[in-house]
């Protein structure tokens, strides 16, 4: 289990970098990135996949996101950036990109289904993915914002 | 006194501050900057220069209206955004540049001259970025539960399609038709997992391979705003967002039913 965090919380980091370079942040912020994703994505990893806690992805998503937002908007001073630049790339490793694409996927094939039950299962999958990806975004941006708005007077006096 | 600010220097012509400020904050919008950050950088600067502003955020335009300390003068002006790419690393620069002008009292045209410093500047080695994608998307399927295939047959989808991204937005093709046409081609390189029986996950290599197209900060940038109330902007944003995920998917499926391959 212990390995399988650490190699959560690598691979997190490295997507972390990644995805950052397309939202083009300033090169100081790329670490701090991927030092939030890690730590973000491995909790989220621990609340869904230990046994004692075994959350869903939408409960597990909002604390890790919380927690990421926290530790975001506390470190953009030392950053010298918006809060939400050290905190919205960490975010994007925890996109839920596979629910996105299974969503229209299935969108797409209940247009293009010939009876009632291949109709049911796709608009099942398009109905299923699309609320998960829908609630996960929003727990994503509630979890990772609201630190910043709590903390108003550090998240934008970070580049002061 | 009434022209002046902070008891020292002149206070500028209200049409001028509003001409910067419409510059500036279009850019700040065009770069993905929170509704909230552009109304207290907007505020900021107003505030260095003696001035009021009220500002409104639609979808591709920004309104600003600056009055006068003593309401005896009011300007308004409307600015479109400026079509350029999502950069936190702008941003970062025009807040600290609200900052220097609330802070250090930057004249109008030092603080006109350092904002075209900062629009000039475009730092990013384009070839990085790509290798960097493209490591970035191989994790992903890895966090995914890929294999190590799998996740070489990714990297490669990723650089292709990423390089084709780039090449299509030089000749400024309209981005819906990029992410589609990319999406296609990665999909279709993500397929040959499952075409030449190489991994034991080439569902996820199909899956994964796309994922660097997914809206990640626009999607993030329109929930944001429905936190600041800034509901119609976030909704233009989030059907932005909406329609080139669904440019992403027409693309994928397009490449699933050339190379065979079932969603499901």
């Amino acid at each position: 289990m212990n390995e399988e965090i650490l190699l959560d919380a690598l691979y997190a980091a490295i997507a972390a970098i990644g995805f950052a370079a397309i939202s083009r942040p300033p090169r100081r912020v790329y670490l701090y990135c991927a030092a939030i994703a890690a730590s973000g994505h491995s909790l989220r990893f621990i609340l869904m996949n230990d046994a004692s806690a075994g959350m869903h992805i939408f409960t597990a998503t909002l604390i890790a996101s919380l927690f990421m937002g926290a530790v975001g908007t506390l470190l953009s001073p030392l950053a010298k950036t918006p809060a939400e630049a050290c905190i919205f790339p960490s975010l994007l490793p925890m996109i839920p990109g596979m629910y996105a694409y299974k969503a229209f996927g299935g969108l797409a094939l209940c247009v293009l289904s010939e009876d009632q039950s291949d109709f049911g299962y796709c608009f099942y999958q398009f109905a299923h993915n699309g609320m998960i990806c829908i609630a996960v975004l929003l727990a994503m941006v509630t979890g990772a914002t609201l630190p910043t708005f709590i903390l108003k007077k550090i998240s934008f006096q970070a580049t002061r | 006194m009434k022209n002046m600010i902070s008891g020292e220097r002149q206070a500028p012509e209200s049409r001028e501050v509003c001409r910067f400020l419409s510059e500036y904050c279009g850019r700040l919008l065009g770069h993905g900057a929170t509704c909230l950050r552009m109304e207290k950088n907007v505020k900021r600067i107003a505030d260095a220069y003696g001035k009021q502003a009220e500002i409104t955020i639609s979808p591709r335009h920004v309104h600003i209206s600056i009055l006068n300390q003593d309401k005896s003068e009011f300007v308004t002006a409307i600015s479109s955004s400026s079509p350029c790419a999502t950069s936190f690393d702008m941003i970062t620069r025009l807040s600290r540049l609200s900052w220097e002008i609330a802070d250090d009292h930057i004249d109008l045209q030092s603080a006109w001259r350092k904002f075209r410093d900062i629009s000039a500047e475009d730092r990013q080695n384009k070839w990085l970025v790509c290798i960097l994608v493209s490591f970035a998307n191989m994790a992903f399927c890895r966090l995914f539960g890929g294999d190590a295939v799998a996740m070489c047959v990714v990297w490669c989808a990723t650089f292709a399609g990423y390089c084709m991204k780039q090449y299509m937005l030089k000749q400024h093709v309209d981005i819906r038709l990029v992410v589609m046409v990319c999406a296609f081609v990665s999909s279709v390189l993500g397929a040959t997992d499952y075409l030449f029986s190489l991994g034991a996950t080439p569902a996820l290599a199909v899956g994964t391979s796309i994922l660097y197209l997914v809206p990640g900060v626009p999607f993030l940038n329109s929930f944001s705003d429905i936190l600041g109330r800034y509901y119609i902007c976030s909704f233009s944003r989030f059907m932005d967002a909406v329609v080139l995920t669904v440019c992403l998917s027409v693309g994928l499926c397009a490449g699933m039913v050339v190379m065979k391959v079932g969603m499901f």
